[in-house]
């Protein structure tokens, strides 16, 4: 399955063929989960990436669905 | 260690010891504990018996890396409650290297009589008439007084909003580069330096009698451990740096919190144009600096600044708050419009997050239309010139919604909440109606908690204990000098032993983890005591009435944490 997934901070400058209007379009295999989507980008938990989805943050067990629009970002505590 | 002590009434200063009571003290403890034993709970704010008061961080002036903080305390004329207000640059590590704890500023010039104070290079401090410098703007004042007196300089000043003594005034305050640009912003304290008659006060930045540290090479040894932690955190040590705390327009617009329209959505419509990612793109092409050093000993470098398209200086730095309150609240998603709205703040000395919710309010109300960047800058203007409406917006949200009878006003005690709306992030919400100093978002943010799922930032549960224990590690760190966002990497257990030993180190005092934590229980107990002499009760802890009535888009919630509940927060 496709998912599309945008990426914010410094995590796009990884990334050569990142479009920063577009995102990435992602091919994973059916019932992947988040932390399968970070893995295929090759983030570590050293990365601080948070994945959120609709709207809310959701944990790296949590199953994807074709088409989902995810956004990564770094973590941040405040400013 | 020393007080100074200027008697504005009579023009001259006076140096003491620091008192027993206060020994161990700095930043905002000092602060707020001195105004609870000093000044008359429901006293005048703007009147004689009000005291503004300048401290540096217990760490300011040590060489601790991003120890820049300076705490400004009064009681507040735009929330009536206490008021500590701090800000970067470079007067907190002066005032340190000086060997002193606080500048006390007391009583009232005579009327219509302005002064500066100057304390040179052996803290040797005298008023001197500032009359010539009335009305002037704080970039124009400051190359004035750097030019006078010189460049090796730190210097607090207040512009046009401060000497009309509204209550969005703000205290603005020199960077690294001799720019007004940082900003003690919170409270209308600019309005208490007017009401003194105090202009500017110009600090030497080559004092060279800093408290002695008692232990080196233990405290160099744990500011070693400090330093590190937050060189290797991504957020500290590499985030920060690229996009500054601009960073969290995408994060919080990702999480449906981002207050927009005078807090009528939670997703901004423009928020990609105005977030951290397109701000260090224009930045970057244009030639500005996304990376820059603001204050004193930072190695996080979260200032930018930000240029026009010919590469010309615009203003510094362009921070998360402000883009919010002159952006997402007033739907301006041009960031020129917004860089030009932040200058015009600084240089006429206001509050970017208080006036940005007075505009959006007015906007709400249909003074004006959303997105109108052209009207926004006017109405700044007017608030330079002192008009009827000036007056008005630069009093704040809640003189501006009384003005029109327009009942939704995002503020708590008078002053505008931040860009985490309370619907979306609760506990947020429980700091902005709990917190001493009216809505403040950095007495106990906890949107490090939302992102890393420590917390649901919708439900009710748990807000409350994340707000308390929030709420006192700020009080605590706030007592130290350190900047928030270099505190955040406390949260790794040997970094947060780093602290109470640099500060042992330093003093030679036997703080334990404990004590450290009952620092800040003990100045959140001053605060609290001083607002109910001053007349406030659990019932002024509330929030605005609309949170608990319109859902806020995307999550279409109301603010749900009880009463009951806000009144918890401080049972200790």
């Amino acid at each position: 399955m496709k998912v599309r997934v945008k990426l914010f901070g410094t995590l796009p400058q990884r990334y050569s063929e990142y479009d920063p209007e577009y995102g990435l379009e992602v091919e994973i295999p059916d019932g992947a989960k988040v932390k399968d989507l970070l893995a295929h980008l090759e983030l570590s938990s050293s990365d601080g990436g948070v994945v959120a989805i609709d709207n809310l943050v959701v944990n790296t067990e949590e199953k994807l669905k074709e088409g989902a629009s995810v956004r990564i970002f770094q973590h941040a505590f405040g400013g | 260690m020393k007080f100074l002590r200027v008697d504005m009434n009579g023009q001259s200063v006076r140096v003491e010891e620091v008192p027993q009571e206060y020994a161990g003290l700095g930043g905002r403890g000092l602060t707020s504990i001195l105004i609870n034993h000093e000044v008359p709970a429901t006293c005048d704010p703007l009147g004689p018996e009000n005291k503004l008061i300048f401290a540096p961080g217990i760490l300011s002036g040590t060489p601790l890396v991003n120890t820049s903080r300076l705490s400004v305390g009064a009681k507040s004329p735009l929330t009536g409650t206490i008021k500590e207000s701090n800000a970067g640059g470079t007067v907190a590590a002066a005032l340190g290297k000086l060997g002193i704890a606080a500048i006390i500023v007391e009583d009232q010039a005579p009327k219509g009589k302005l002064f500066n104070l100057i304390i040179d290079k052996n803290g040797d401090a005298s008023l001197e008439p500032a009359d010539a410098y009335q009305g002037m703007r704080t970039y124009a004042l400051v190359e004035k007084l750097l030019g006078r007196y010189g460049e090796k300089n730190g210097v607090l000043c207040i512009g046009p909003a401060g000497e009309y003594q509204l209550g969005s005034a703000s205290i603005q305050t020199s960077d690294v580069d001799g720019r007004p640009c940082r900003a003690a912003g919170r409270g209308g304290l600019g309005a208490v330096m007017g009401a003194k008659g105090l202009k500017g006060i110009v600090i030497s930045q080559q004092g060279k009698s800093p408290d002695a540290i008692v232990d080196p090479d233990a405290f160099k040894n744990a500011a070693k451990v400090f330093a590190k932690a937050v060189k290797d955190n991504p957020f500290t040590g590499k985030m920060l740096g690229s996009l500054g705390t601009a960073g969290l327009v995408a994060a919080v617009n990702s999480l449906g919190a981002f207050p927009s329209y005078n807090a009528t959505k939670g997703v901004f419509d423009g928020w990609e144009k105005i977030s951290g990612e397109a701000l260090a793109e224009t930045i970057q092409q244009r030639g500005g600096k996304t990376t820059h050093l603001g204050c004193s000993q930072c190695i996080i470098h979260c200032s930018n600044e930000y240029v026009d398209k010919d590469g010309k200086y615009m203003t510094a730095s362009l921070e998360y708050e402000t883009i919010w309150a002159m952006g997402g609240m007033t739907g301006i998603d041009d960031l020129d419009m917004i860089a030009r709205l932040d200058f015009l703040a600084d240089d006429i000395g206001l509050d970017t997050m208080n006036t940005g919710v007075a505009i959006a309010v007015a906007m709400d109300a249909g003074y004006k239309k959303y997105d109108d960047g052209q009207a926004a800058i006017e109405m700044m203007e007017e608030i330079a010139k002192g008009s009827e409406i000036g007056k008005l917006l630069g009093n704040g949200p809640e003189a501006v919604g009384k003005h029109f009878n327009h009942h939704r006003i995002p503020v708590v005690k008078g002053q505008s909440n931040s860009a985490y709306d309370p619907r979306a992030m609760q506990g947020n919400g429980v700091n902005y109606a709990t917190c001493p100093m009216g809505a403040d978002h950095t007495a106990g943010n906890l949107v490090g908690a939302y992102l890393s799922k420590a917390l649901n930032p919708l439900d009710a549960e748990g807000q409350v204990e994340a707000s308390r224990n929030s709420q006192i590690a700020m009080a605590s760190l706030d007592c130290t000098g350190l900047c928030l966002l270099a505190g955040g990497v406390l949260a790794v257990p040997e970094v947060r032993d780093a602290l109470p030993q640099m500060l042992n180190a330093k003093s030679g005092s036997q703080l334990g983890p404990d004590d450290y934590q009952a620092m800040g229980i003990r100045v959140l107990k001053a605060e609290r005591e001083f607002n109910r002499k001053a007349g406030f009760t659990n019932k002024d802890d509330r929030l605005a009435r609309f949170f608990y009535e319109e859902p806020l888009p995307p999550h279409n919630k109301v603010f749900v944490v009880s009463d009951e509940e806000l009144d918890s927060t401080f049972d200790f």
